[in-house]
């Protein structure tokens, strides 16, 4: 175990980023590199619990995740990393998770909630112990690539490859069926490379672990639309298996309210696509891009989308930045319907709200701001938006924002970013092969079988489970490969 | 618990007597259950006369046969002062109690205990095993009040880690086996039966019901309603919940509230309450032992669960008559026929009432057991563990006294037997004194004579006691505080003591001083034979410095005026080299702390401050360094 006082003694520490300030000025990596005697003393605060939460990966009814949904056996390599043992926590952490550099870096982290540290203390820096762990991996050079020794012979499609297609298709490879991993963008990695700020995860950390996996054998096919550039009968004939890992990336859009068709008003994922995609083509150099320079930008949604499209907008030099959140400000300590080991619903300054602090002077969130309509001009172009403050209240089961009076207020607004979220998976394709969908409009498939209506076709993902972290994910796309590889070998090894 | 008409067991480590006294609030926090175990901590007459009910623990059902351990590190001053032992040195429970080596013997622990409190109920902790049920018959024929079942599948989190898992037997087991036995010997109304192990729901309890318990205990889950996160580190003094910690810093953390427990509980009681209605009853006595209401699952998954054959385990026997499956009736003690009822009460009752001194002389006879115990009883119940003043009731006996002669007598009682006794004399000395000599006409050399037998002042917590002659095997084991002088022991001698001081002014047994981590020895020595003799893995054998002998002189001088003793006298009469010949055992981590306290104390820290600062400093130096 870590140390067994570690916990009494060392105070919680977590890496220093680069100053808000500075980093605002490029569009490099915001994270910077701890000394390793910081991560090792950080790990012996981990106490070995007899009953380890963070590790768990349960979802409770009606509430987030207690611990790490990828199993990460984290005590073990906790106590690995405080002993030295760097290598031997590498191998240990990869037996759970297949992309620890970007969970690393990007995971909301439901272990640390879940840390029985965390009851009244602060929780173990679990996840940057992780993101050394791996990056340390690299540096020292003993992540390579393993090709499996044995083809199987069977053939399996993945349709997308963001965090759940690469699981899937890592995992489905290691035990030696032939991969090939459609994508319909020019890029490989989904939301990892267009979802996600390029500054959070850069591409480049995307594009190091798909080199290994090409190396390991798996084919990346970019620009393939299925359903257009492959017809679903072909990609069925050609394929024992196929994995749906398509996201769930129709967004949630604002037609009740007047005024939604202004110019000016965008979903938050174009922005940022459009951002990442023009950023690596050409630094921007091409202006394919919804550009925040000079104006006032406000963001409708409060959660982690809402923040990138701050970092992004920040760095376009926007003369102001608002957030909108529809709930009340969290309170600084849980309250009583949120215990632990629950994901701690707490008051959280993320990245892109400390770097609008530096520049604006101020944290960009306005909170219960319920937006009634979006003012233009006569060209129909946005310059405001009205809005009122709401209450959320609960009648007959029904939540309902319920508006304040009094509280109305115009607000000066040139661009308004949609980041309220995503209704589910695009359709066209799902109709086209005949998948059933609930009626959330996700993909009908059993979680721990996914397998969906249509033989020998699979689904993981937000495709299958909504919106949700990258974490899921990952786990879904291993699980997925498991039950791929036990209806194509009769047995498996994967777990 | 005391809020809800339950009961709250001590554990075997002893009680603060601050829980005693009622708070102002009307809550009791006292255990009713006084566990008495083989380590006998803190096991004085204070403490046995704040019970409901004294258990006797014969054994656990996790880690069964193992003992218990507490680490040095987690002896902190205050525990240390509950279990009568040094801060900072670490303490084991023996497997055995000392004074039980047969079914007998522990019919007279049960006697002695009842004896020390005649309104507790005494009851038996076994464990589910093999063969239970007739060591539960015959723990019923030695007079117990209730028996325990005990079942593997709970368990300390401290237990190491071969212990947890494969180690003892389910209570089913054991339960079915003892209520089955009981009742078809016609035993089982005499006696309550409980169980536990792993208890969480009240389904749980329904089923133990059925299987013949009538009282149950459950632990595990109230500790998780308090906050318990199962760390598994109870025994390394860092629970982060503040539960199995003496630690300050980390007792902060600690969540629960006896509400808690109280709504969990009523939950409990609820969910029973819900089955009986189901199952038809009104009363938990129509219920227990119907275990023809248990069926064996046929659902099971496993190719060896599918094989078992549990129609033993749900026989019923004497089904016609269900008051023939639950205690009904009192065990007989026999505390009105001892001889404190019947010839000491009279005088000493007067006397105890007034503190006026009495002094008194009666005949005693090997049927005449735990002598004086019965009074002291009522001295603690009057005045506590203040007792009396010293020498109030001066008791002389002359003959040959029955087993636990001045077993748990507290302050105030003196005790001169003139003749001899069996075994278990001064068992759990509590404040008293005793002599033992020779009658004046006997023509023995008492030093070269066994007067008292096995066992002698086995778990002493302070007190005195002077012993003419040569004492069995055994002796002063568990002594935490009584200063004791005797002319020569058998083997075993002072295993496991923890405090006090014991002189033996001649020859010793093997294994002397075994496991004890407290107090001091003063052994004569004249042959240089008794070197062979000590068990040194804990202690270390010193020349005596001047306050040692300064202290040896004042007990001899006692020794040979209560008893006139010929070698003490021998011994005083040629003292400066004489002395010489003395050796001084002592546990060199007991050692240790002292010389920190005392340095401490030195510098100018009080007494207190001094031993919590040892006992950190004591702690650093364990601490393991990665």
């Amino acid at each position: 175990m870590g140390k067994a006082t570690g916990f009494m003694e060392i105070e919680r520490q977590v890496p220093k980023k680069r100053d808000p300030r500075d980093r605002v000025q490029d569009w490099q990596d915001i994270h910077v590199t701890p000394p390793k005697s910081d991560i090792e003393q950080q790990a012996s605060r981990c106490m070995d619990c007899g009953v380890p939460f963070c590790q768990a990966g349960t979802n409770v009814p009606g509430s987030d995740e207690i611990g790490c949904p990828v199993y990460n056996l984290i005590p073990e390599w906790n106590d690995l990393v405080y002993h030295g043992r760097w290598k031997d926590a590498l191998e240990r952490l990869h037996k759970t998770n297949n992309f620890p550099e970007f969970t690393g870096k990007v995971c909301p982290a439901p272990c640390e909630g879940s840390c029985t540290v965390a009851i009244d203390d602060d929780a173990v820096t679990i996840k940057s112990i992780e993101w050394q762990i791996v990056e340390n991996g690299f540096k020292e050079g003993w992540i390579k690539a393993k090709p499996p020794r044995k083809r199987t012979g069977k053939r399996v499609a993945v349709i997308g490859s963001g965090p759940a297609g690469l699981a899937a298709a890592a995992q489905l490879n290691k035990v030696g069926h032939t991969v090939v991993v459609y994508e319909k963008e020019d890029r490989v990695g989904g939301l990892l490379t267009y979802g996600i700020p390029d500054v959070k995860l850069p591409y480049e950390t995307v594009m190091r672990r798909v080199r290994i996996l090409e190396e390991e054998g798996i084919t990346f096919k970019t620009n393939v639309n299925i359903g257009e550039t492959i017809s679903w009968e072909q990609l069925n004939n050609d394929y024992s298996a196929v994995i749906l890992c398509t996201g769930a990336q129709v967004p949630r859009g604002v037609s009740d309210v007047p005024g939604h068709d202004a110019k000016g008003v965008h979903f938050a994922m174009d922005f940022l696509t459009q951002n990442t995609k023009s950023l690596l083509d050409s630094k921007h150099e091409d202006g394919q891009y919804i550009s925040a320079a000079g104006k006032n930008v406000i963001v409708i949604g409060g959660g982690d989308t809402g923040v990138d499209c701050i970092t992004t907008s920040v760095r376009h030099g926007a003369k102001s930045i608002a957030q909108f959140d529809i709930n009340k400000i969290k309170g600084e300590t849980r309250n009583d319907g949120n215990p632990w080991p629950l994901f701690p619903l707490t008051f959280a300054k993320e990245d892109g709200h400390k770097e609008a602090e530096a520049v604006y002077g101020e944290d960009p969130r306005a909170y219960q701001w319920l937006t009634t309509r979006f003012v233009t001009d006569d060209d129909g172009v946005l310059v405001g938006l009205e809005a009122v403050q709401a209450e959320t209240v609960f009648e007959n089961g029904q939540k309902l924002r319920k508006p304040i009076t009094g509280s109305e207020k115009v607000w000066d607004a040139d661009l308004v970013l949609l980041a309220i979220g995503f209704t589910g998976p695009e359709r066209e394709l799902l109709e086209q092969m005949g998948v059933k969908t609930t009626n959330r409009g996700t993909v009908d498939a059993e979680y721990g079988q996914y397998n969906t209506s249509v033989p020998s076709v699979y689904a993981a993902g937000d495709n299958r489970r909504g919106q949700s972290l990258v974490v899921w994910a990952i786990h879904e796309g291993r699980e997925a490969a498991r039950e791929v590889d036990r209806y194509l070998m009769g047995s498996t090894i994967l777990v | 618990m005391n809020r809800i008409g339950g009961r709250s067991n001590t554990g075997e480590g002893g009680e603060d007597p601050d829980r005693f006294t009622v708070d102002d609030n009307g809550d009791l926090r006292r255990s009713a259950i006084k566990q008495v175990a083989s380590g006998r901590f803190g096991v004085t007459s204070h403490y046995l006369v704040n019970a409901d009910e004294i258990q006797i623990k014969v054994a656990q059902g996790a880690k069964p046969g193992e003992g218990g351990q507490l680490p040095g590190n987690k002896v902190y001053p205050w525990v240390a002062k509950v279990r009568g032992t040094t801060a900072g040195v670490g303490l084991i429970s023996p497997p055995p109690h000392h004074d039980i080596y047969s079914i007998e013997d522990l019919a007279q622990l049960i006697h002695d205990l009842k004896h020390s409190n005649p309104d507790a109920r005494i009851s038996v902790k076994l464990v589910s095993g093999t063969g239970v049920g007739t060591i539960a018959a015959g723990v019923a024929k030695g007079r117990a009040d209730g028996i325990v079942i005990s079942g593997y599948d709970g368990g300390t989190g401290a237990a190491a880690k071969t212990s947890i898992k494969h180690t003892g037997l389910p209570w089913e087991i054991g339960l079915a086996d003892a209520h089955q036995t009981l009742v078809m010997n016609g035993l089982r109304n005499r006696i309550k039966l409980e169980t536990d192990g792993k208890m969480m729901t009240g389904r749980d309890l329904v089923v133990a019901t059925l299987l013949g318990a009538e009282e149950y205990a459950l632990s595990t889950a109230p500790l998780v309603v308090l906050g318990c996160v199962m760390m598994r580190v109870c025994h390394i003094d860092t629970c982060p919940v503040g539960i199995a910690t003496q630690n300050p810093e980390l007792r902060k953390k600690f969540a629960g509230d006896p509400e808690h427990v109280v709504n969990f509980m009523t939950f409990i009681a609820e969910e029973m309450r819900e089955l009986m209605a189901e199952l038809g009853f009104t009363k938990i006595d129509d219920m227990i032992g119907r275990a023809d209401l248990l069926e064996q699952r046929e659902d099971v998954i496993g190719e060896k669960a599918k094989q078992l054959d549990l129609r033993s385990l749900l026989y019923r026997p004497n089904p016609e008559n269900q008051s023939a499956h639950f205690g009904t009736s009192e065990q007989e003690h026999l505390v009105g026929e001892s001889l404190d009822t019947t010839m000491l009460m009279d005088s000493c009752l007067p006397a105890i009432e007034n503190k006026t001194p009495l002094k008194r002389s009666y005949p005693v006879w090997s049927i005449n057991r735990a002598v004086g115990t019965v009074i002291g009883s009522m001295i603690t119940k009057r005045y506590g563990a203040e007792g009396l003043p010293e020498d109030t009731l001066d008791l002389t006996f002359t003959g040959s006294a029955g087993q636990s002669f001045g077993a748990f007598v507290p302050k105030g009682m003196t005790l001169r037997l003139v003749g001899d006794s069996n075994d278990y004399i001064g068992k759990g000395l509590s404040g008293g004194k005793i002599y033992v000599h020779p009658h004046e006409d006997a023509p023995l050399e008492p030093e070269k004579n066994i007067i008292v037998g096995n066992t002698s002042l086995y778990g002493a917590t302070s007190g005195e006691a002077y012993i003419s002659g040569i004492a069995g095997e055994r002796f002063c084991v568990r002594n935490s505080g009584a200063k004791v002088v005797v002319e020569g022991v058998g083997d075993h001698a002072l295993e496991y003591m923890t405090g006090g001081t014991v002189v033996v002014l001649g020859d010793t047994g093997k294994n002397y001083a075994a496991g004890m981590s407290g107090g001091v020895s003063y052994v004569y020595n004249p042959r240089a034979s008794f070197e062979a003799h000590c068990n040194r893995e804990l202690v270390e054998l010193d020349q005596l410095e001047q306050h040692d002998a300064d202290e040896l002189k004042t007990l001899i001088t006692a020794h040979v005026e209560h008893t006139k003793s010929p070698i003490g006298n021998r011994i005083l009469a040629n003292w400066d080299e004489e002395k010489t010949h003395f050796v001084k055992v002592i546990p060199t981590d007991y050692r240790n702390m002292l010389k920190a306290i005392d340095t401490s104390i030195k510098e100018g820290i009080s007494e207190e401050e001094a031993v919590m600062a040892a006992f950190d400093e004591s702690k650093r130096a364990k601490a393991v360094v990665k």
